[in-house]
């Protein structure tokens, strides 16, 4: 009798994204002023990361950076293992539609279209098509994700700031993204509809999504898997 | 298959304009009179181009047709009827005078004037000179002054074929001359519009004197058509003439003078060339000078283009005028939405819209409000021709059955689109460059 032993396996997850050196200088009208200098930065997938820090501590201009609003002056950027720093701007527009959800700490939310237009909204952004039906069962998915189905036709005047940033919250899972981007998504918030944000938030990374979170809430941020501050635009 | 860019900036686009129908109305209302001007510019200038080159085929005939004047002595008459003989790509038209009515008295319109002029004025003319080619100059002496009578002076055209398909004759009531039957000893003649007018407004003994006829004839009216000429004139077929005025009644350059004598007018098809040829063989043969025979291709519509293009073009470059107000109304709308959709468009670009995409769509919505426009233009115009037409129709007779031209409708759609792109090209771009991470931090 031949007894057979499963080998166990160690499986080292590439990070979904990963910053080398990244510096950011803002060049106004007066002196050019560091913003971020040298910052390295990784997310894997499932992981979630605070950025703590104080006002003008560059954690806004980190994140935009992230979520490819921006460019970075110097340093390098990959995301799933490829260099992506100097993509041209229709390819970043196309990343962003694929890979990233953006969650921001004002809602957003279009006032004339309903929480399920206003979902919607991520699907009607001109990559690829997808027929209304289809659409249309995406977003009541995304919105049960976020608990607020029977709001759907609802116009964000008549819903409240927490069920308005679920809908935010719910616009940016639509696509199924693979990372989320929250910029102070509790800032409007109490905390008791705070906490249930941010749980929301958590409850995307138990599926493999990645998370970062900017945030200055300790309370809030404690509950991530990793916290790391910025200060004068370098990790402590 | 429309691709997801154009659906998404349609969908958007619309969802838009929705969202701010005030806005929308108000960019039409100052859109619409300007692009209604270039419907209602082009929309005139077709209709009287219509009209007016049906006017001048009646008078001259159509495109491309050869047109020949050949002077009615040395027997030409005879000499082209005979070659023309059962040919249907040329026709010829032999004029003299007719009196219809009582014989021996001054007609109504004297000279064959239209009846709108008759017995207006007296005799005033002084005494008539004819000089001949050799400077030799004769005072002609004056008819001597008839009795005024029932009668009434027209032109009588002679045909050796039908002229339909040279000149667009519409028929009014009645029938046309038919060449395929045997000529009838009393001549069938049908009237012009003029001719009819003076036979309804004058009664007149059915009795026709022709000059250089050997009797008087007792036509039979079987027909009124527009011819599109002011004076009175009758139509008959050439055999049946001929029964009663032989081919060799000469006419002299004295006649001419006096305004009589039969004079010959030629249409030809395009590619008749040798016809051309042999019938002025045939004349030049018989006596007549090659400068006597003038034949020229009609050009009537090329002619007219250019004379109404200059008054076109003024009218149109008035309409842009109007309308370029318009493209400043919803250029300002325009720039005024941006600015308070900046959110907006800052989140459709985090989201993953491309810049040309969020250009797209606010050239979407200014390209859909001018084609609401357009649309509303060309109703307004098509209504508009129509109780035109109701209320004017009667006066113009040339305007009766106009349809709306199409000419119009397609410069309408394109003045809302040019008008959509350049009040809307200045905010697309604005919204295209709109920084998202300003925005997003805001």
């Amino acid at each position: 009798m031949t007894q057979s032993f499963e080998q166990p396996t160690v499986q080292v997850q590439a990070p979904l994204l990963q910053l080398n050196g990244i510096t950011k200088v803002l060049k106004g009208q007066g002196e050019p002023r560091t913003i971020l200098s040298g910052v390295d930065f990784t997310v894997h997938p499932g992981q979630s990361v605070a950025i703590l820090g104080r006002s003008g501590s560059g954690k806004s201009t980190l994140l935009s950076l992230i979520g490819l609003f921006d460019r970075a002056d110097e340093g390098k950027y990959f995301l799933h293992g490829n260099d992506i720093t100097k993509l041209p701007e229709r390819r970043a527009a196309a990343l962003r539609s694929a890979e990233f959800g953006f969650v921001f700490q004002r809602f957003f939310l279009l006032k004339h279209l309903t929480a399920a237009q206003n979902v919607a909204m991520a699907l009607v952004n001109g990559q690829g098509w997808s027929a209304r039906r289809k659409r249309k069962q995406q977003v009541m998915e995304a919105l049960e994700q976020v608990g607020i189905a029977h709001l759907a036709k609802s116009k964000p005047t008549r819903l409240s700031g927490g069920e308005q940033q679920r809908v935010a919250i719910a616009r940016a899972l639509v696509r199924q993204p693979r990372i989320i981007l929250a910029d102070e998504p509790t800032g409007a918030l109490d905390t008791e509809t705070g906490n249930l944000v941010v749980e929301v938030l958590l409850n995307t990374t138990r599926q493999g999504c990645g998370l970062v979170l900017v945030t200055h809430d300790h309370d809030h941020a404690r509950k991530m898997g990793r916290v790391m501050e910025l200060r004068d635009g370098r990790f402590n | 298959m429309l691709s997801g860019k154009f659906r998404s900036a349609l969908v958007i686009g619309g969802q838009g304009i929705r969202a701010r129908k005030l806005r929308t109305f108000l960019s039409m209302v100052s859109l619409f009179l300007g692009v209604l001007a270039v419907v209602a510019v082009q929309a005139g200038s077709e209709i009287a181009e219509r009209a007016m080159l049906t006017d001048v085929e009646l008078q001259s005939g159509k495109d491309g047709t050869i047109m020949g004047y050949v002077p009615g002595e040395k027997g030409a008459p005879g000499i082209v009827e005979s070659t023309l003989k059962g040919r249907t790509d040329a026709v010829a038209m032999i004029s003299s005078r007719a009196i219809i009515g009582e014989p021996g008295v001054r007609p109504i319109n004297e000279g064959g004037m239209p009846f709108e002029y008759a017995n207006r004025g007296g005799d005033y003319s002084g005494p008539m000179v004819y000089c001949d080619a050799n400077g030799t100059c004769t005072e002609q002496k004056k008819e001597e002054r008839k009795p005024d009578g029932q009668a009434i002076e027209v032109s009588m055209v002679a045909l050796t074929g039908d002229i339909r398909p040279f000149k667009p004759f519409r028929s009014v009531s009645g029938t046309w001359l038919d060449f395929g039957t045997a000529p009838s000893l009393a001549p069938r003649i049908v009237l012009n519009e003029e001719a009819a007018k003076g036979l309804k407004q004058y009664r007149v003994p059915g009795e026709m004197m022709i000059d250089g006829a050997t009797h008087h004839v007792s036509p039979q009216i079987i027909g009124v058509v527009q011819d599109g000429s002011s004076q009175p004139r009758v139509y008959m077929r050439l055999d049946e003439l001929r029964t009663w005025m032989p081919a060799a009644a000469a006419t002299t350059e004295v006649d001419r003078f006096r305004g009589g004598g039969t004079q010959l007018e030629l249409y030809l098809q395009p590619g008749t060339d040798d016809l051309q040829q042999l019938i002025k063989a045939k004349l030049t043969g018989a006596g007549l000078e090659q400068n006597q025979m003038h034949f020229q291709t009609v050009n009537s519509k090329e002619r007219m283009e250019s004379q109404l293009k200059i008054m076109r073009l003024i009218f149109l470059g008035m309409a842009f005028l109007v309308l370029l107000i318009g493209v400043a109304g919803i250029l300002n709308v325009g720039l005024a939405t941006v600015g308070e959709r900046v959110e907006e468009f800052a989140l459709r670009r985090a989201v993953g819209m491309s810049r040309l995409l969020l250009a797209g769509i606010v050239l979407a919505e200014t390209l859909l409000t001018g084609l609401l426009t357009a649309a509303l233009a060309i109703g307004a115009g098509v209504g508009g021709l129509q109780v035109a037409l109701m209320m004017f129709g009667s006066r113009f007779p040339s305007l009766q059955g106009t349809a709306f031209p199409w000419e119009a409708g397609v410069a309408g759609v394109i003045a809302g689109l040019v008008a959509g792109v350049l009040g809307g090209l200045i905010p697309a771009i604005r919204a295209a460059r709109i920084p998202i991470a300003t925005v997003m931090r805001a």
